[in-house]
């Protein structure tokens, strides 16, 4: 169903919210058609799921520091990283940042204690039990291990960020 | 000989009115004007006449007028189906007629009255300080009357405006609380934390801008974690971090967040706060 009053539907790890135009139609009715749907859900009966593999090189600044805080050997946080294939969760914070998960248990760290001001573009990082790509130079506070030349958001695209929740991910080792 | 607009089919109800006419009450004169101000004050804005000027008032049914100028002319008030020379044409924007051009009301589709505005006004006498007309005592507008088909009515020489009137509803021009209503997250706020909420004054501080706002002031404490699963969020979400200290999510702000929000500034009310800068004080109100 597609109405005009709605603007964006937004999924989220736990939500999902629907954002409309309250001069067009009313709360109460947003929230029965809401309501209504959630029982009934529609069913992508396509169970094919987007499949986007990103090419990383894996040399970020923070590659031997997440080495040394895991215990494990560069080697083995590239490998770790690189041999799953992630579930989008949400897409946010910045245009085209995407929420990846669940990390290998061994490399789940706390964030960074003192944020970088200015995250490179095309930044590969990971936090908590997530991982992500910067799409922009943004302020950061997670472990940068690697970089990609993919465009994670582009304005010219439609929709303009290249994962989106739901899609499968897959990060694949290049030498720089 | 001036511009003139003649009414080709007049509707069965219409007048000239303008913002009305006081000083008179002790006389026993009634204010008069506009019924519906405030569309007569945004048409005399959009053409840039003064606040004051003139215009057709027009009820009931549908009719015609014919601009017997080149001029631009404005619609509002209720709402209507309304052409130009049998093309649709708009609402609350300067239509551009040519000499000849024939305005047609097909019909009132919601609301009472329509207004007609020209750029200049309608230049009637003025009759106690007013255009306006008074039907029970003859006097303003078209000779104290009622239009009629085939009425010639004076436009009025074009002159800048020295106020229209229009005054948006940002802090220049109100006070009291900014209108909020109930958060995703409320009730993981205490009632003290909501009666800190409610009954504090905040300062917009400095490290403000377009993506959020951030409130200095008295800090908000919760119960529950201090990040939560993150979720979409929308401008003019009230939100507290750890510290305490509410951040406002403006337009340029993430379309995601993991903060408790404990409330959501009005639409109504975001102009007026979005127009706060740092050092402004600002209190909440929930409706």
């Amino acid at each position: 169903m597609r109405l005009v009053a709605v603007t964006d539907v937004v999924p989220a790890y736990t939500t999902l919210a629907v954002y409309f135009d309250s001069r067009v139609v009313s709360f109460a009715a947003i929230s029965s058609l809401v309501a209504n749907a959630i029982g009934v859900p529609e069913v992508d009966t396509d169970d094919s799921q987007t499949l986007i593999e990103i090419p990383v090189s894996y040399d970020g600044p923070d590659l031997a520091d997440v080495a040394t805080r895991t215990g494990l050997t560069p080697e083995e946080v590239i490998q770790r990283h690189c041999s799953r294939t992630y579930r989008a969760y949400m897409t946010g914070f910045a245009p085209g940042f995407t929420y990846l998960g669940d990390l290998d248990e061994s490399l789940v760290l706390p964030r960074r204690t003192e944020p970088r001001v200015r995250v490179p573009a095309g930044s590969v990082a990971i936090a908590g039990a997530q991982t992500a790509v910067y799409p922009l130079v943004t302020p950061g506070g997670w472990h940068l291990i690697g970089a990609t030349s993919v465009a994670m958001f582009d304005s010219r695209r439609n929709p303009p960020a290249l994962i989106r929740a739901g899609d499968s991910v897959r990060f694949v080792r290049v030498e720089k | 000989m001036s511009d003139v607009i003649t009414v080709i089919t007049s509707p069965p109800f219409a007048t000239i009115q303008d913002l009305g006419r006081t000083g008179f009450r002790d006389s026993g004169v009634p204010v008069s004007g506009l019924a519906d101000r405030e569309s007569g004050l945004m048409l005399n804005a959009i053409l840039g006449n003064d606040a004051n000027a003139a215009m057709i008032e027009w009820a009931v049914g549908g009719g015609s007028l014919r601009f017997d100028c080149a001029t631009t002319i404005a619609v509002g008030g209720a709402d209507a189906i309304i052409s130009v020379n049998g093309a649709a044409v708009y609402p609350w924007a300067p239509i551009v007629v040519a000499d000849g051009d024939e305005l047609r009301i097909e019909r009132i589709v919601r609301g009472r009255f329509v207004l007609i505005q020209v750029r200049g006004g309608i230049d009637v006498p003025v009759v106690l300080g007013s255009r306006s007309t008074l039907l029970s005592a003859g006097i303003g507008g078209l000779e104290g009357r009622r239009l009629r088909t085939g009425d010639r009515l004076p436009v009025g020489d074009y002159v800048m405006a020295t106020r229209n009137g229009i005054k948006p509803a940002h802090h220049l021009n109100v006070d009291g609380p900014v209108m909020v209503v109930r958060g995703p997250q409320a009730s993981l706020f205490d009632d003290a934390a909501w009666a800190t909420f409610l009954s504090s004054e905040f300062v917009v501080s400095r490290a403000s801008d377009r993506s959020g706002y951030r409130l200095d002031g008295m800090t908000i404490s919760h119960s529950g974690p201090a990040a939560l699963p993150s979720e979409p969020a929308c401008v003019g979400a009230i939100q507290i971090p750890d510290g305490g200290t509410p951040i406002v999510i403006m337009p340029d702000g993430p379309t995601v967040g993991g903060y408790p929000k404990i409330a959501v500034i009005r639409t109504s009310c975001m102009s007026r706060f979005a127009q706060l800068t740092p050092g402004d004080r600002v209190r909440f109100a929930v409706d």
